[in-house]
């Protein structure tokens, strides 16, 4: 009846970094946290959790003299936002009257 | 916002519709940034280079200042760079990356055919070729200008979803590169009463005037409005 939601995804955090990249083709690490509110530690260990599970790419650049990190969603990340998106649906068509 | 696993669908919903929405206004804020300041660069190229060729009229180079249109590349990422340091955490986004790749390619048909055709007007006027003369036409600048910048202000409005660009930028440069041929504006200011001087030195000035309304419509006006798209 429900489909199950990835667990990675189902968080806050992760959520909002997954929705924010799925719709830019990339965004640097500072437009994510603010646009998320979030830490600058606690953002950076979800992105590393999100790249660990090929959610993501991170790449470390330089803009002129200054670091650079940039985020980009893969494929593997877009069919799993897909897939929790569809089972989400589930759940709220249950929910409707 | 926190680490939070024990999310409701509706929250997880909510999420995801709040920050589409964010990244959203952040690409459309970019993207209006951009062109309007391309347009009000073009804007300001489209006055200053008639009153270039106006200065320089009594030497006969009346169309000399039109070579100042090679440098408003160059000022207009100049401006974007150093006027809008705070957008280098702005994402890359599909729709900015069209439309900047867009006018990028206007402005490479539109600077490139410049100087072909100038450059093939030269040869052919410095030609001693009879047969050459004869066969062979001068290359009608403006008309092919206008077109290209008018399919470059079409492309825009589709990638933005905005009929109204797409129908401005069609009919605008259709009308005034017709116009162009038939040499309506020269007749207009000879009809109203324009001095001598400048109704025939008029293919230097008009062009900037059909580039004006060009850049007001198809790059300020909607860089404008999505600038401060809500």
């Amino acid at each position: 009846m429900f489909q199950p939601l990835d667990p990675l995804l189902h968080s806050e955090l992760r959520l909002a970094i997954m929705s924010l990249l799925i719709s830019d083709l990339e965004a640097e690490f500072p437009y994510i946290k603010e646009q998320t509110g979030a830490t600058a530690g606690n953002l950076s260990v979800q992105v590393d959790k999100l790249a660990a599970a090929g959610y993501i790419e991170v790449v470390k650049t330089f803009k002129g003299k200054r670091p650079c990190t940039i985020c980009r969603i893969t494929l593997k990340g877009q069919q799993a936002f897909e897939a929790y998106v569809e089972a989400l649906k589930s759940y709220l068509q249950i929910g409707k009257p | 916002m926190e680490e939070n696993n024990n999310m409701t669908a509706e929250r997880s919903l909510a999420i995801i519709t709040e920050q589409i929405e964010r990244s959203r206004r952040a690409v459309s804020k970019s993207t209006g940034q951009s062109l309007y300041i391309s347009g009000l660069c073009t804007m300001a190229m489209a006055v200053i280079v008639p009153i270039v060729n106006l200065l320089i009229l009594p030497d006969g180079y009346a169309t000399l200042g039109h070579l100042l249109w090679f440098t408003l590349p160059f000022i207009i990422v100049f401006i974007i760079r150093n006027l809008y340091k705070n957008r280098e955490h702005a994402p890359v986004s599909l729709v900015g990356t069209l439309v900047g790749q867009t006018w990028k390619t206007f402005g490479v048909f539109g600077l490139g055919f410049f100087v072909l055709a100038n450059g093939w007007n030269y040869i052919l006027s410095s030609s001693t070729n009879d047969t050459m003369a004869i066969v062979a036409h001068h290359a009608n600048l403006t008309p092919v200008i206008y077109l290209l910048m008018g399919m470059a202000v079409a492309i825009t409005g589709h990638i933005l979803n905005s009929r109204w660009l797409v129908w401005f930028g069609i009919i605008a440069s259709l009308v005034i590169a017709v116009c162009d041929f038939a040499c309506v504006g020269t007749m207009l200011l000879a009809r109203f009463g324009a001095p001598l001087s400048i109704v025939s030195h008029s293919n230097s000035i008009l062009p900037c005037v059909s580039v004006f309304v060009l850049a007001f419509f198809g790059l300020m006006l909607p860089g404008l409005l999505l600038k401060n798209q809500k």
